[in-house]
């Protein structure tokens, strides 16, 4: 049959046969899968590559090289050769004087034209006024001053300072640089200057203490190109800082929800993998004849199958294309939408989400549609003489093992994580294996009440136990659909709930630290007049970790070893600070005098020291013994003063300490900053507000996506509803044209229909009630990590949507049934 | 020329072995047309399965010009039906999705013909349905839909035409138009022809007739 090959080619067959029906759920159930998986994935990658591009904010630049000593040209040259965007920082204490003879000690940074790579330097004209938009550094001759340094050098802008040998124009306030944790601490507020006028000073000689860096932004691969190149380079006191030293904030957040898409997206596709079977297995049994016809006309088994395949074939890529194209418009509108409230510029997706979303539609069409089609080149040709002769033989059970397997092989790609997949197969198998049990009890029961009840109840019912297998079946389906979703709505509202907690209003979004302890009391009774709540005071003393165990530890800027001297802000308490909890060892009883120490868990394995260690420590010129009495966790996205070394109060106290809080500023209330800093120059104010803003719009966006996700899933549900009814439609309206032979009126028919699928839909909300409960339990539990707790509200929707949609959308599938004249109905068998 | 030998056919059943065809013995010469009569049941559609190749028989053997059928594979069977076999059915097995004038395409397009289009529609037109080339199987009446399927049987120029009760499901008056269809087209096209029927006056008009009887087939 060679010449036959191009014959009846799969195009010709797939347009003559598009009027079937099954072609179109087939189609875009296969859209919708590769829609969905490839919308997420691009939109997971592209606000993960813009949040990794937020964290290198906090670089400043997406590698630094740190040295005390001016880096070499060669370093530059080098990154320029691979055209790697370079700026410099030098930073180092200076006195500042003004005009006034006030002076101040200040933390200078000189920073070249090209500074920041990453994030963004903001200004303003006057101290807390209205942030500049442009985008610059200080001109030449000119300098930004932190706002407190305008207090405590009791200058203006436009007034002159001076920094060493060179005089300056006070030309801006410095609100927020993006590299400024590592420096908040450290010796006196921030006075930031060109680079060009780092000579004119006089004050950088060799041997001053200085921190020079070089800033290097651009593409992976020259990066690595650049680290490999300059790792063997580097000596004592010079340093490479990555993605890695930079703080993760919201990542745990995104984690989550990436999951949660994720984990969302896979339960669509596994519904669209169900209508995919179900419309492959109505078209098959269609195609059964049409394949005994071309069998009788001589087509062979080989060209069967290479027809059928090739069908597959260009319906997935037909599939494939329209999918990465729904799923791109998915993303793209999505971000489009919400420019404005995004706080990040969304990254590229690259090309793989596309490729997952090929890959999707690879394993729905070979695991779900081939298997039945396969089936269809053994379609004996005998049936155009008799058509009860055995058609194609059951399905079998191998490929529905395989399917299965395809599928979780399929979630556990998607999510990466066995604990989710893991959660929601079991979810699936107890729904299946539970509920194929139920469903068949149910109809059982409901057959017997039936009997007693009237012509239409009795009609309805008897339906359903006579297809009692496929009723059983579509049940089973049906409650998977509405399990998914109600598991969605149980844990987006508890992921939610969450998340709100995290940052409820009124979350701190200021800090302060060095209030001097004389001016405690007046701090405090200064923020009470300003109507504004704060924090506890925390004590805070600034001390290093010499040794761990008497084993002296790396000096701080070693190269080559990960456990160094840390330096650290040292607190005491009583009890356990809010917000942070023990996992190893006991909180003191107050009032001790034992020398012990509270470490947190992240800090304590990056020093080395586990509980009962002996940690040497420095307070200035002390120095001091103290034990690991516990560790802690601490809650970083609370926005309260959180320590790493926390000591008993009479350990502390009798060291020199500048106390710290954290307060809300409602956005009107910014320009008390303004007196505050006024009153109390030494004060540092740290500026959170932004930040918060930023963690915000994040979790909105992701609500957003998340309630589309779940239109989605309503979408998939139902199309695997259509296709179930679909499948039973030819022979309901062979069975009602029986009926309405015998006298049956239509308002019989059509009532006995909604009972039907009525009880249908009430016996599957039963069980996809009791499947959710058990999947969200495992997925809180386990892979959400939240706590579990039964959520009784979900009980009425499972069932009004099981009652409710199924009744109408499975009358409506099979209106022709009831609603067309009994002798069109003949006709049509 | 089809040349059967000792051909039989069981099948099981619930309650055992069931003998449809018992000892089969005929040949038909090429260019000759021969009825089947037969009560229903009596075995007529399984003998017409077997002599196109659609089943195996159980013992015995089919010819068809000289190549027996139980040396061929189930594919070799089809590339032998695409080469020489047409089909005219009682139910007339068109195909729903496809228009008339696909329907008759079909089997020139798998037997590779080049101009499927051009000899589809110059036998639409010998049916008399030069207006329907279009038109789908459900808009049509039971007659036209038959005349479509000789059009599909005959287009592909078989040396061999079978026909299963071609007038089981129409009307008297329809039915005789039909039967001249099919013996107008046999004689122009020379086609041995093979049908079953039960009905006496069609029977008459072939050159043999032969009656089955549980499973056994006896000439006159
Ligand atoms: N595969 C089979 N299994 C069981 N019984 C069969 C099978 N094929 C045919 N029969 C039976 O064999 C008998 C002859 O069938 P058939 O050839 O269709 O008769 P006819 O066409 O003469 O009416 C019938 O009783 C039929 O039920
Ligand atoms: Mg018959």
């Amino acid at each position: 049959m060679a010449p036959a090959s191009h014959a009846l080619s799969a195009r010709k067959l797939l347009a003559r046969d598009w009027r079937g029906g099954e072609l179109g759920v087939l189609l875009t159930a296969l859209i919708l899968a590769v829609g969905i998986v490839v919308g997420i994935s691009a939109f997971v990658a592209r606000l993960q590559t813009a949040l990794e591009q937020e964290s290198l904010r906090f670089l400043a630049a997406d590698l630094v090289v740190s040295s005390r000593t001016e880096p070499p040209e060669t370093w530059a040259e080098q990154a320029g050769g691979l055209d790697l965007a370079t700026a410099s920082t030098l930073a180092f204490p200076s006195m500042v004087f003004a005009d006034n003879d006030a002076m101040h000690l200040a933390s200078v940074k000189a920073v070249t034209d090209t500074y920041p790579l990453r994030g963004e330097l903001r200004h303003s004209a006057t101290p807390y006024g209205e942030l500049a938009t442009a985008r610059s550094v200080p001109a030449p001759g000119e300098v930004w001053l932190a706002p407190r340094l305008f207090a405590l050098l009791g200058v203006d802008t436009g007034d002159t300072v001076s920094v060493g040998e060179a005089g300056f124009i006070v030309s801006g306030a410095l609100r927020a640089e993006p590299d400024a944790a590592g420096s908040m601490f450290s010796y006196g507020p921030r006075l930031m200057m060109n680079m060009v006028d780092i000579p004119a000073t006089g004050v950088v000689q060799p041997g001053s203490r200085v921190n020079h860096r070089l800033l290097l932004g651009g593409n992976n691969d020259a990066l690595t190109e650049f680290t490999d190149w300059i790792k063997p380079r580097l000596d004592q006191g010079q340093r490479l800082l990555g993605l890695e030293d930079s703080q993760p904030r919201i990542n745990q957040t995104l984690d989550r929800a990436r999951g949660f898409l994720l984990l969302a997206g896979s339960l669509a596709v596994v519904l669209a993998a169900a209508a995919i079977a179900l419309a492959a297995r109505r078209f098959s049994e269609r195609h059964a004849d049409y394949v005994a016809v071309m069998k009788s006309l001589g087509a062979s088994t080989g060209y069967i199958s290479r027809l059928y395949a090739s069908s597959l074939f260009l319906l997935g890529v037909l599939a494939t294309v329209l999918g990465c194209a729904v799923g791109w418009l998915i993303q793209a509108g999505f971000f489009m939408a919400f420019a404005d409230q995004l706080p990040v510029t969304p990254g590229s997706s690259g090309i793989s989400p596309y490729g997952v979303g090929a890959a999707t539609a690879l394993v729905c069409l070979g695991f779900f549609a081939w298997p039945p089609l396969r089936r269809l080149s053994q379609v004996p040709p005998l049936r155009v003489l008799r058509r009860s002769s055995e058609s194609m033989g059951a399905q079998r059970p191998l490929d529905y093992v395989l399917s299965a397997l395809a599928m979780v092989g399929l979630m556990l790609w998607y999510s990466g994580d066995v604990a989710l997949t893991g959660g929601v197969v079991l979810g699936v198998a107890i729904t299946v294996g539970v509920g194929f049990l139920l469903a068949k009890g149910l109809l059982r029961g409901s057959r017997k009440a039936g009997m007693r009840a009237g012509s239409v109840w009795r009609l309805a019912l008897a339906g359903l136990q006579r297809r009692s297998n496929s009723s059983a079946l579509q049940m089973v389906i049906f409650a998977i659909a509405i399990m998914l979703l109600l598991v969605l709505t149980i844990i987006r509202t508890s992921l939610f709930d969450q998340w709100q907690a995290q940052l409820p209003p009124g979350t701190p979004n200021h800090f302060v630290i060095n209030v001097a302890p004389e001016e405690r009391s007046d701090f405090a009774a200064f923020l009470a007049t300003e109507n504004i709540s704060r924090e506890r005071l925390y004590p805070m003393t600034r001390g290093r970790v010499m040794a761990v165990n008497e084993e002296a530890l790396a000096e701080r800027d070693s190269v080559d070893s990960d456990r160094r001297q840390r330096e650290s802000n040292f607190t005491w308490s009583e009890s356990v600070p809010e917000g942070n909890a023990l996992i190893a060892g006991s909180w003191w009883s107050p009032g001790t005098s034992e020398s012990l120490v509270s470490l947190e868990q992240d800090f304590a394995e990056s020093i080395g020291a586990v509980l009962g260690d002996r940690l040497s420590l420095r307070i200035g010129a002390d120095s001091l013994v103290v034990t690991v009495a516990s560790i802690r966790t601490l809650d970083w996205q609370s926005m309260k003063p959180n320590f790493f070394m926390v000591f008993p109060r009479e350990v502390l106290e009798g060291y020199p300490s500048m106390f710290m809080t954290s307060f809300f500023l409602p956005e009107g209330q910014k320009l008390a900053l303004n007196t505050l800093v006024k009153e109390f120059p030494t004060v540092t104010v740290i500026e959170l507000d932004l930040v918060i803003k930023e963690i915000r719009g994040i979790i909105d966006q992701v609500g957003v996506a998340i309630e589309m996700v779940l239109g989605v899933i309503v979408l998939a549900g139902a199309l695997v509803l259509v296709a179930g009814v679909q499948a039973s439609v030819d022979v309901r309206i062979r069975e009602s044209a029986l009926l309405r032979a015998l006298g049956a009126r239509k308002g019989l028919l059509l009532g006995a229909l909604w009972i039907e699928f009525t009880v249908l839909g009430l016996m599957s909300g039963l069980l996809a009630v009791l499947g959710a409960e058990a999947a969200a339990a495992l997925l809180q539990a386990r892979a959400l990590d939240l706590s579990y707790s039964p959520s009784y509200a979900v009980w009425p929707l499972g069932l009004a949507i099981g009652g409710g949609v199924i009744g109408i959308v499975g009358v409506w599938s099979c209106r022709r049934v009831a609603s067309s004249a009994p002798l069109t109905v003949l006709r049509e068998v | 020329m089809i040349k059967v030998d000792n051909l039989r056919k069981q099948v099981m059943v619930a309650d055992g072995e069931l003998e449809i065809l018992r000892g089969i013995n005929l040949e038909i010469k090429s260019g000759q047309t021969a009825a089947i009569v037969g009560v229903s049941g009596s075995g007529k559609s399984t003998l017409l399965g077997l002599l196109a190749g659609l089943d195996v028989a159980s013992s015995g053997e089919v010819w068809i010009d000289g190549v027996g059928l139980s040396d061929l594979d189930e594919d070799a069977r089809a590339a032998l039906r695409a080469s020489k076999v047409g089909f005219v059915f009682q139910s007339f097995q068109l195909l729903p999705a496809l228009t008339a004038l696909e329907n008759v395409m079909l089997p020139l397009e798998l037997a590779g013909a080049e101009d499927a289009a051009r000899r589809a529609t110059e036998f639409l037109h010998r049916v008399g349905l030069e207006a329907r080339l279009g038109h789908y199987p459900n808009l049509m009446s039971g007659g036209e839909q038959q005349r479509v399927a000789i059009a599909r049987a005959f287009a592909a120029r078989p040396a061999l035409l079978f026909a299963d009760e071609p007038t089981g499901n129409l009307d008297g008056a329809t039915g005789t138009k039909i039967v001249e269809l099919l013996f107008d087209l046999n004689r122009s096209e020379g086609t041995t022809l093979v049908l079953v029927t039960h009905d006496e006056g069609l029977a008459a008009r072939c050159d043999r007739v032969f009656t089955m009887f549980n499973g056994e087939l006896s000439e006159g």
